[in-house]
């Protein structure tokens, strides 16, 4: 396949903690349209790594580019605006409970200033990508791990980002629910062309989806290699399956 | 109703009048002074988006000398910034000008508490939208710890009363000083105790209503 232009590049960044390094003098380049994984164990400094590339944490030292923009040395209004074009989504959803689903997706529309008008027309848009159009109204405590997930990321997709960082989406979901949300995440990529920076500790997870992986290891890159996705497991929930499960591992 | 309540019904609604203006300028207070003290004591806090060690420490100094005063000394010890702004030291308007100071430095610890008990991953969600400072309070802190604002203001709002109760000392009538003045000091027991029920009854219809509201708007 041939890649663009670099969406994402990291040059020599470094992020201490304390006196903990989390990543040392790491340098990356995520392509243009792929679906990127990076894992490794606890500490390796995978989720440090993604969330330097909103700078939802400040390297050190190093430049982090998204496009052709370096957002390390941006002001802090420009740094805003070039993250209202970068989505992204985590563990635990980390939506606003005393809003509703609609109001969830709606909030980043209004950071955007986005008029009132095409709010709502959005909010029904993105609800209706991810299958929620029917819960706009209810309150994320009504809904399931899997649906609120969805719901956050029909809030990371409403301002049409390039680019969506997943931070171990599926980790507090069950395999069904995995399955479910990997499938959102691809189509995602295929239908709107986003690249996908998704970084878990769960191996089927990064197998199934992604076309290049970077392996960390104590906060340096190990490796990166391009593998060919497996694709999602297809999952049933039947209990037939279950008793064949148990027996087969017997 | 008993006869001595009605004996003396012009200066217990009198009193209770002097209260509400008490209470209510201290209500004021903590909403226009305390909500934003708590908040950026919230912020400045380590770790926190404005993150500030001087700041966070000069107003966290402040609210605990305020808070530490035990209240009577703190009036008396305020008598002459009261002259200086109110003109005047002694009556009811007067009093306001302690009463907000203990409401401010109250009712911002109990804010700073309740949005300590927001999860850091809303802010990280907030901030990954690009939303400015002003943008994550008022778009998600303040709309994420509503609930706990209710009832902290409910529980300030109490100890409003509780303090209010002693500017007889400045003059500043009340409830409070009426009983003191007309039951205590005049031997008149059973009026002191009307009045300490219709206190409770007070305090039982602010907790029966704040806690009715943050049920109400909380949805998490």
């Amino acid at each position: 396949m041939e890649w663009g232009l670099f969406v994402i590049e990291l040059q020599n960044v470094t992020k201490t903690f304390g006196n903990h390094t989390a990543i040392h003098d790491v340098s990356l380049k995520v392509h243009k349209g792929e679906i990127h994984g990076l894992i490794g164990a606890s500490g390796a400094g995978k989720s440090t790594m993604l969330r330097v590339m909103n700078l939802l944490e400040i390297p050190d030292s190093g430049s982090v580019y998204v496009g052709e923009r370096e957002l390390t040395i941006r002001s802090k209004r420009a740094l805003r605006d070039a993250r209202k074009r970068i989505g992204m989504i985590f563990q635990h959803f980390n939506l606003v409970l005393n809003k509703t689903v609609g109001q969830n997706v709606a909030v980043s529309l209004q950071l955007a200033r986005v008029s009132k008008h095409k709010q709502m027309e959005r909010v029904r848009e993105c609800l209706r990508f991810v299958g929620l159009e029917d819960q706009i109204d209810k309150y994320p405590a009504q809904l399931s791990g899997g649906q609120k997930q969805r719901v956050a990321i029909a809030r990371a997709l409403a301002n049409e980002p390039e680019v969506l960082l997943c931070d171990e989406p599926t980790s507090s979901l069950d395999p069904h629910t995995t399955s479910e949300i990997l499938t959102v995440i691809r189509d995602i990529h295929e239908r709107l062309g986003v690249t996908v920076i998704i970084v878990s500790h769960e191996m089927d997870v990064i197998k199934s989806i992604c076309q290049r992986v970077t392996v960390m290891d104590q906060g340096t890159i190990y490796e990166t290699v391009s593998i060919e996705a497996s694709g999602i497991p297809k999952s049933d929930r039947s209990p037939e399956r279950f008793i064949k499960e148990l027996k087969n591992d017997a | 109703m008993p006869d001595i309540l009605l004996r003396y019904q012009a200066e217990i609604w009198q009193a209770i009048g002097e209260t509400f203006i008490m209470v209510g300028v201290s209500i004021l207070a903590a909403i226009l002074v305390g909500l934003p003290v708590g908040t950026l004591l919230y912020l400045c806090r380590k770790g926190n988006l404005l993150e500030n060690r001087f700041v966070f420490s000069s107003l966290n100094l402040l609210v605990n000398i305020i808070r530490s005063f035990p209240f009577l000394l703190l009036v008396v010890f305020l008598i002459p910034f009261t002259r200086l702004i109110m003109g005047t030291a002694i009556g009811t308007a007067a009093a306001t000008v302690p009463l907000s100071i203990i409401a401010f430095a109250h009712y911002s610890r109990l804010v700073e508490q309740s949005l300590l008990e927001i999860p850091k991953g809303v802010i990280d969600a907030a901030v990954s939208m690009g939303a400015s400072v002003k943008e994550v309070v008022f778009k998600f802190l303040l709309v994420e710890s509503r609930s706990g604002l209710v009832v902290g203001l409910t529980m300030s709002t109490i100890s409003f009363i509780s303090y209010s109760t002693i500017m007889g000392v400045v003059g500043g009538g009340g409830v409070g000083d009426f009983a003191i003045r007309y039951g205590y000091q005049q031997f008149q027991t059973d009026l002191m105790l009307y009045v300490i029920i219709i206190m409770v009854i007070l305090v039982q219809m602010i907790q029966f209503i704040g806690m009715t509201i943050a049920r109400k708007i909380d949805k998490r």
